[in-house]
């Protein structure tokens, strides 16, 4: 395989082991994350170049789309999640969610593409999560900003199929990481207790997903585009 | 901020539990609607409310309602 992929949310746990995957299965990466700091210190063999971009503000995405390569992929792994049931849900949190989740992501193909830098033949990869698909108490911003993810996904595999361009989601259950983290500070240990069993394989680990990002970045998977392919243990059997 | 408006937030935040049954040195982790959306709803009650961040393990540090009213008290000063 080969090709020269940019990773949005390098930084994070998914995107981490996701950017530290992807050379050895031939790509060339371009790391992006927001933090300066967590940035400089990973440490990936076969990483081109790396890219601060705080992607609430305009300028940052501005500077990723300037300073991005001409890209064969683009693995967006950069998210949010703010947990509340919905009579405490802060309208900051649930503008953030869905900027960052939803619109970000459709931000930057856009400019990327006015910027020519996505070539014929690339694969997009969002994360989503099973989220979108499953409800649960307190994720009802996380979740519909991953629903708004994929159905947005499905309309832009249509619109550049023409250039070859394939858009596929993929759909995590919960994966240890930062994220998963902030979900057990908010849980009781018996909820979390419950939510492992739900999955018959476990719960995972960043490198679960790794593989299948590989595969929809690579020309294995031309044929497919607009999908989402669920990363989670069978927890959505 | 007083003791006596955040036992009604933390009422309010709960249901199920009558208004004005509890008091300060009520222990809320034995109250029988306090299950695990409770916790949930009381970490997402402090931050919307009171602009702080508690986590599980911070509600199971505390007995009382009075305990848990000063240690939100050090986190809004802090
Ligand atoms: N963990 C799970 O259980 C799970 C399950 C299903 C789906 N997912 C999805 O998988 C993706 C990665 O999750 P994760 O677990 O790796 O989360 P994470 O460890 O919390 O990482 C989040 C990433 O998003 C970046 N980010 C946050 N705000 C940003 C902003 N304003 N501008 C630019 N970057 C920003 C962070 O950058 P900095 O660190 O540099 O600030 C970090 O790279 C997310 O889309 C998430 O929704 C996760």
């Amino acid at each position: 395989m080969s090709g020269s992929i940019l990773v949005i949310g390098a930084t994070g746990s998914i995107g981490g082991a996701i950017a530290s995957h992807l050379p050895t299965d031939g790509f060339e990466v371009t790391l992006s994350g927001r933090s300066a700091e967590k940035l400089n210190i990973l440490s990936i063999d076969g990483a081109e170049q790396k890219i601060v971009a705080d992607l609430s503000t305009e300028e940052g995405r501005q500077a990723l789309v300037a300073s991005s390569p001409e890209l064969d992929g683009v693995v967006f792994a950069a998210g949010v999640a703010p947990l509340a049931p919905v009579r405490y849900l802060k309208e900051v949190d649930l503008e953030a969610c869905f900027q960052l989740n939803a619109c970000m992501p459709l931000l930057l193909v856009r400019d990327l593409l006015k910027a020519k830098k996505i070539n014929k033949g690339a694969s997009i990869v969002f994360l989503s999560s099973v989220s979108a698909s499953k409800g649960a108490v307190g994720y009802a911003a996380y979740s519909g900003s991953k629903a708004a993810l994929e159905a947005s996904a499905r309309c832009l595999a249509v619109e550049l199929a023409p250039k070859g361009i394939r858009v596929n989601c993929i759909a995590p259950g919960m994966v240890e990481s930062d994220m998963s983290d902030g979900f057990a500070e908010n849980a009781s240990a018996d909820a979390l207790e419950a939510h492992a069993k739900a999955y018959p394989l476990g719960v995972g680990r960043p490198q679960d997903v790794v593989g299948a990002v590989s595969f929809l970045l690579s020309d294995a998977s031309r044929w497919i585009t607009g999908v989402t392919l669920p990363v989670d243990g069978g927890f959505t059997i | 901020m007083s003791l006596t408006q955040f036992i009604e937030d933390f009422e309010e935040a709960v249901e199920d539990v009558e208004a004005g049954t509890l008091n300060g040195a009520t222990n809320y982790r034995q109250l029988e609607p306090w299950d695990s959306l409770a916790v949930l709803t009381v970490i997402a009650m402090l931050d919307a409310d009171y602009g702080v961040r508690l986590k599980a393990d911070d509600l199971k540090s505390c007995e009382t309602l009075e305990a848990l009213y000063a240690l939100v008290q050090t986190k809004v000063s802090s």
